[in-house]
Formats: structure tokens, C-alpha cells, sequence
């Protein structure tokens, strides 16, 4: 990061590693967005959140930046334009129009009880994001009265910002003598059935986190290994429907973000994520769901090895840093950016499935909570997307889907887990004439 | 709060089918809920946009612009310099590339889609050119020549043939026949060479092709290796082109004789005898195989 910055004009922000590849890629069926939300009992009034979002100004100045086409590389400088506040469309992480945006790469939405903040994965990942929403509801409650808090790991805001939210660490922890990470075979992609548009359809799934708990511990794993697991165990039934003969079955495999700030011990607030690549061999026989359940156990915790997160790290910065792709234009450099991130991304994966893990409340605003969603938006060859977030005693289970009438997938899922004695409540926004 | 009977899952107040299998909610009478609060502020917009996006639909505007301005210039340069009468070629070229490229934009750019459309429009540009003068001619082969080659480029995609495989392979040699009668009733006006040639000799190849598949459908493996394919395919086509010549020295010169097909006759016989001694030679290792003997 300092590399660039050091010879870098004024103004000029360099985009993380792993962000590099978002605004090459962005198109209508792969917008790079995701949202997380949080629903107050109180009615949100607009105004008080406008200027919410303007004391976030200062504190969060990792999101007040725009982006920019440069002649090699995209590029971020800091936006002197007023954020805006939106109110709440009908579907969620679309495709991102900078401009009704004043420029910003984070988009404050909001309906009736709702406050929630859109992101486009070049400014910040998961964790970013949240942290940002989590500081917006805690001024927002303050000058509306609500309560005053401050959310227990969460950014301060008396505080200034720290250098290291800035930071940019895949940069810091390239190791260009390391062996590069093996690359890995296309996997399974769902082709699915019925038409399919740009809107994003949703089903919300709700579960007791306390049950799904006691499911997982009982099979000796973690909720997100449960929860991948079922993803696994459902694509495996479709590609059984799909495919008949067992030899010619591809691998299913989910790309699982992992967040890498408690890993390496970094505090940034832009994207600091891998992704673990876990999955099974259909071609080799079927899998029950303790034996899915065991190799992603398995595999998660290989996935989470330093050594091999580094290898995965020297991988993707060694190629930002090859003078042949660092000096080629940028008109060049993006159709290679589109076939990358077909090789290295959505080819060898099946699905993607993103936990972004319980997030604490403090008690002043527990009960003034009714619901956290986490959204995730869906692309061309794995159309069916899942984002998971917990609240207080509930974990939320959003399936976003370019499918216009197929819910297969989502229908496995569930009754997989109604099966195994978890009670699932759902909720959409597709047409059931509701 | 209703359950949906086939998934288990639990519904939200107010639901009239369950999301995941569609299945109608069905509450005892008497009960009535109330709509729960939606997921999002509003319910999603209609389909109607289909694949125009935002961007599409400029593009679009913008072309639409520049054909009417391109259609107005080229009128009025016509019309300035005298040469009305002339006008309707480049006026209709414009207007069918403007048509070509608006619906490029706005229909999903699935290839088979894409394709079939440019096909549609180049065969009815040159409809259009050649009615120019208000008579139909070279158009009428020209057209239908496209839409045979629609028939055997675009129409049999994977999936299709997979699907019907017999019916599609029909419906090409269908569409070939009728392509050369109509060529024959086009240019002599009535079926001079169609039936004495084109049809006999097609049938002859259907016919072979028939034979061919048959009998490798037949076989004990069902996996037929590519030279045996590639060896067929060459005996078919040998076979037919003798069939050809026979029929046109029969309706050239009335006799049924070999002009220039003899050597592709005996090449032909060599190459079936020959996959027939392999076939032959299999069937009889097989049959002194342990594995089959004891079957």
C-alpha cells in the first residue's frame, strides 16, 4: 500500500488487493453489492438519519470516496460531495448507479423501521460495512432519542481514524517467496430452470439460533460449517437430479468468505477477506450429510491455515504486481480481469455462502431491534446466493436469487433443516400473492 | 400462522402460497389473517424492462436518434439531387440495420436468439432489395437459402437434438427438399430436375444414413469408435454421390451409367467391406472370449 501511495498524485487512493477485480467485473448480472440492514421498532425518520450520516463524515472517512477510471488502474479519491440517504427500493443489493449516489460506493437506504447500508465490494467488505451501520444506528438512536450506546466492538466514534483502517493488508503480508496458490478445477454449475431476470428475488429464512446450534454441536461443527454443509448436501441432490451417470458428476464447491481481521490481527476497514473454496466429490460416489458435514469441517479448517492463507495472498498481489499487467492500460487489463475473475472465481465454485456471524447488540437497543438482514447479490453462473447474520436468539437465512419462478435450491435447503428439527420461518418479496 | 403442508416450513401472516414449492395456504374457516409487514418497502416492480437495462435502453435512444437524422439526410440528398426514384435502397438499409441493432440491445444475448433474429432480418433485407423494383427474383432463392442454413447452423443446438433427436434430423431434411424444390419451381417453373434427381438421390442418403445408424445402434458396444464413424460417414457420402450420378445421366441422357462416380463406387465397397470384416472379426474374438461364453 505505502509502495503506491508513496508515488501516487494527490488524491489518489489505491484500491486494495482484492478489490481490484470488483469494478472491471461489475455488470448487471454480477454487481458486486451486498446489504446489511438492521429494523428499529421505532418509526425512522429521514432527517434525523441525514444527519447521522453526516457525523459519520469525519469518523468514517474510509467511505467517503469515490471511484475513478484511471489510465492503469482504478482508482479511489476522497469524494467532497454529500452523502445522500435513499429511501428503500424493492429488491435489495442491485446493481450500483454511482451517480444517483453523489459518487459514493456505499449507499444509505431506509424505509418505514428500517435503516440499511448497500455496498460495492471495491470500497469495503462485510465486516466494513457492518462496522459502518453499526456507528449509523448508534447516532441515529442518539439524536433521535432512543438511547445512548456504543456497540461492543464496533468503531469509536470520539476517536479519530486510525491509520490501519486504511490500510491495506494483503500488501503488507505478500511473501513473493512463497509457492503460489494450486489453482483448482471447474466445479458444478447449477443451470436451473425458468427464466431469470436482474431483480433480486429474496427468500428470508428464520431460525432459532439456539436449535441450530444444538444440530451443529451435535455433528461436532460450527453453525457456518452446518449451514454450508446443507448448501452442499442440497446442490448434491440437484446435480443428481441433473446428472445422472455418477462419473460424469462435477464437484460441488462453495466459496465461503473468511474474514482475515482476527487471523493476521488487522483492524482495517477495507476488504480484508479470502475466500476458503470447500467442497465434495460427487464422481466419486454420494455423500450422506455427515460425510459432507465432515469434509467441510475438514476443509474449513485446512482453509483457515496461516500458511496457506498466505500462499492465497501471494497468489492474487503477485499478479497486481507483475509489471506486464501493472503497466498494461486499463482498457487491456479488463477484459483479463473478466477471464480471471471467471478462473479464479465463479468457475471453480457452485455457490456462495457468506456468514457474516451473530452481531453483539448492547442491551440499551436489544429491544428496540426487530430484525438484521444480510444480503448478498447473486451472479451469472451461480444465481442463488446465501448470506447468514445472527441477532440476539435468531439467525437470519437470506437465499437472493436471479431465478424468477425456480426456488429448488432454497427448497432443499429449508426442508433439509425442517427435517433435521429446526423450525424454519420464512418470508419473501417474490410475488406469492401475498 | 400457517405451515406449508408439503415443506414444513412456517409462513408469514397473511401468505397464499408457500415461496419454496407454491403450494396454496389453506386456512380452516372462519380464519382470516392479516398481511404481515413486507420484506421491502415496496413489492418488486413489474417484469415488463425484460433484459433493457438502463443502460441498454440509452443505447437504443441513441441509435433510434441517428437513424432518423441518417433517414432524413440521405431523403432530403435524394430528394435535392433529383434521384427520388432511387431512394427506397438506402432508406430501407438504414431502416433494417437501425431494426438489426435495436433488437441486438434489447433481446438476451443468448446466441441462438441473437442469430436467429439476424437471420430473420438479413433474409428479409434481401427480400426487401429485390422487391426494389417491384419484382421478386434471385431474392427468392437467396432468402430461403438463409433459412436453410438457420435449419442446419442455428436450429439443432444441443439441447434440441438431445431432446428429439429423430424429429429434428426430419424436419432438416424436410426443409432441404423443400429448399430444392422450390429452387426447381423458382427458376424452370415447374419440378424439372426436383423429382428425376434431387429427390431420389436425398432419399438415397436418408436412407443410407438410416442404415448406418441402425446398425451401429445394434451393436454390442453401444460406444462406436470415431474411425468407425468417420468410415461411415465417408461410405454414405461415396454411396450417394453414385446414387447422384446414376439419377442425373438417367435424366441428362436418359441411361442409367457411372460418368465420373465409378472410382468413389469401388472406394466406397472397399471401405464397407472393410468395416464390416472388423465388425465380423470382433464378433468372432468375442465369441471365443471367456467373458462371453459363459454370459
Amino acid at each position: 500500500m505505502m509502495r503506491v501511495q508513496n508515488t501516487a498524485p494527490e488524491g489518489f487512493i489505491a484500491l486494495d488487493n482484492s478489490a481490484l477485480i470488483y469494478p472491471p467485473t461489475e455488470a448487471v448480472f454480477n454487481a458486486n453489492t451486498f446489504r446489511i440492514s438492521l429494523d428499529l421498532v421505532q418509526t425512522i425518520r429521514p432527517e434525523i438519519l441525514e444527519q447521522a450520516v453526516h457525523d459519520l463524515m469525519t469518523r468514517c472517512s474510509y467511505a467517503k470516496v469515490s471511484l475513478h477510471k484511471g489510465f492503469f488502474w482504478y482508482f479511489l479519491s476522497p469524494n467532497t460531495k454529500e452523502m445522500v440517504i435513499h429511501p428503500e427500493g424493492s429488491y435489495p443489493s442491485g446493481r450500483f448507479f454511482f451517480k444517483e449516489n453523489n459518487s459514493y460506493l456505499l449507499r444509505v437506504v431506509y424505509s418505514s423501521h428500517r435503516i440499511g447500508v448497500e455496498c460495492f465490494h471495491a470500497l469495503t467488505d462485510g465486516s466494513g460495512a457492518l462496522a459502518y451501520l453499526k456507528l449509523l444506528v448508534q447516532r441515529y438512536c442518539h439524536h433521535a432519542g432512543i438511547a445512548n450506546f456504543s456497540f461492543p466492538g464496533g468503531l469509536d466514534f470520539e476517536q479519530k481514524p486510525t491509520k490501519q483502517e486504511f490500510s491495506d493488508p494483503f500488501q503488507h503480508l505478500y511473501d513473493k517467496t512463497l509457492p503460489s496458490f494450486p489453482k483448482i478445477s471447474k466445479a458444478y454449475h447449477r443451470k436451473g430452470t425458468g427464466s431469470f431476470d436482474d431483480r433480486v428475488k429474496v427468500i428470508s429464512a428464520t431460525v432459532k439460533t439456539a436449535q441450530i446450534k444444538e444440530r451443529a454441536k451435535a455433528r461436532g461443527i460450527t453453525i457456518g460449517e452446518y449451514l454450508s454443509s446443507v448448501f452442499l448436501n442440497s446442490l448434491q441432490q440437484l446435480q443428481m437430479q441433473e446428472v445422472p451417470k455418477q462419473k460424469n458428476r462435477k464437484p460441488i464447491r462453495l466459496s465461503v468468505p473468511m474474514n482475515l481481521r482476527k487471523i493476521f490481527g488487522y483492524d482495517t476497514m477495507r476488504n480484508f477477506t479470502l475466500f476458503a473454496v470447500i467442497g465434495i466429490e460427487p464422481a466419486l460416489g454420494s455423500y450422506t450429510f455427515d460425510e459432507v458435514a465432515k469434509e467441510v469441517h475438514l476443509q474449513m479448517a485446512l482453509s483457515q491455515d496461516r500458511k496457506r492463507l498466505l500462499s492465497q495472498i501471494k497468489r492474487n498481489v503477485m499478479g497486481e504486481r507483475t509489471p506486464l499487467i501493472r503497466f498494461a492500460p486499463n482498457a487491456l487489463k479488463n477484459p483479463l480481469f473478466k477471464l480471471l475473475s471467471d478462473f479464479l472465481g465463479d468457475d471453480q465454485y457452485s455457490g456462495v455462502i457468506s456468514n457474516i456471524g451473530q452481531m453483539a447488540l448492547p442491551p440499551e437497543l436489544a429491544d428496540s431491534v426487530s430484525r438484521i438482514d444480510f444480503h448478498l447479490s447473486p451472479g451469472l453462473l451461480n444465481k442463488v446466493a446465501i448470506a447468514v447474520i445472527g441477532y440476539l436468539d435468531t439467525l437470519v437465512i437470506n437465499f437472493t436469487s436471479f431465478f424468477n419462478e425456480d426456488t429448488e435450491l432454497e427448497r432443499l435447503f429449508c426442508t433439509f433443516l425442517v427435517e433435521d428439527g429446526i423450525p424454519v420461518t420464512l418470508s419473501t418479496n417474490r410475488n406469492t400473492d401475498r | 400462522m400457517a405451515y406449508c403442508v408439503q415443506c414444513g416450513v412456517k409462513l408469514e401472516e397473511g401468505s397464499k402460497r408457500c415461496p419454496l414449492c407454491n403450494t396454496e395456504v389453506h386456512l380452516p374457516d372462519g380464519v382470516q389473517e392479516q398481511p404481515s409487514e413486507p420484506l421491502f418497502a415496496q413489492p418488486l416492480p413489474p417484469a415488463g424492462m425484460g433484459g433493457i437495462t438502463k443502460t441498454r435502453k440509452g443505447v437504443i435512444e441513441l441509435i433510434l436518434s441517428l437513424a432518423v437524422v441518417s433517414e432524413l439526410t440521405v431523403a432530403l440528398s435524394m430528394i435535392l439531387s433529383g434521384n427520388l426514384a432511387y431512394s427506397f435502397i438506402p432508406l430501407f438499409s438504414i431502416a433494417m440495420a437501425t431494426l438489426s441493432l435495436i433488437l441486438a440491445f434489447s433481446n438476451k444475448p443468448t446466441f441462438s436468439r441473437q442469430a436467429s433474429i439476424q437471420f430473420l432480418l438479413v433474409a428479409l433485407y434481401l427480400l426487401g432489395i429485390d422487391a426494389a423494383d417491384l419484382t421478386l427474383s434471385w431474392s427468392l432463392a437467396a432468402s430461403p437459402g438463409l433459412a436453410l442454413l438457420w435449419m442446419y447452423v442455428i436450429f439443432p443446438t444441443p439441447a434440441r437434438m438431445r431432446k428429439a433427436p429423430r424429429r429434428n434430423a426430419s424436419l432438416m431434411v424436410g426443409a432441404t427438399l423443400a429448399y430444392l424444390a422450390l429452387l426447381n419451381l423458382v427458376f424452370s417453373g415447374s419440378f424439372t430436375w426436383f423429382v428425376p434427381v434431387a429427390l431420389p438421390s436425398l432419399l438415397v442418403l436418408v436412407l443410407l444414413c438410416s442404415l448406418f445408424l441402425f446398425w451401429f445402434s445394434k451393436r454390442h458396444n453401444k460406444t462406436v469408435p470415431l474411425a468407425d464413424i468417420v468410415l461411415g460417414t465417408l461410405v454414405v457420402l461415396f454411396f450417394s454421390a453414385t446414387a447422384f450420378d446414376l439419377f442425373l445421366s438417367k435424366y441428362q441422357r436418359g441411361l442409367y451409367i457411372l460418368r465420373w462416380s465409378d472410382s468413389l463406387l469401388l472406394s466406397g465397397l472397399i471401405i464397407f467391406l472393410f468395416l464390416v470384416s472388423v465388425s465380423v472379426s470382433r464378433r468372432v474374438r468375442r465369441y471365443f472370449t471367456s467373458h462371453n461364453r459363459h454370459v
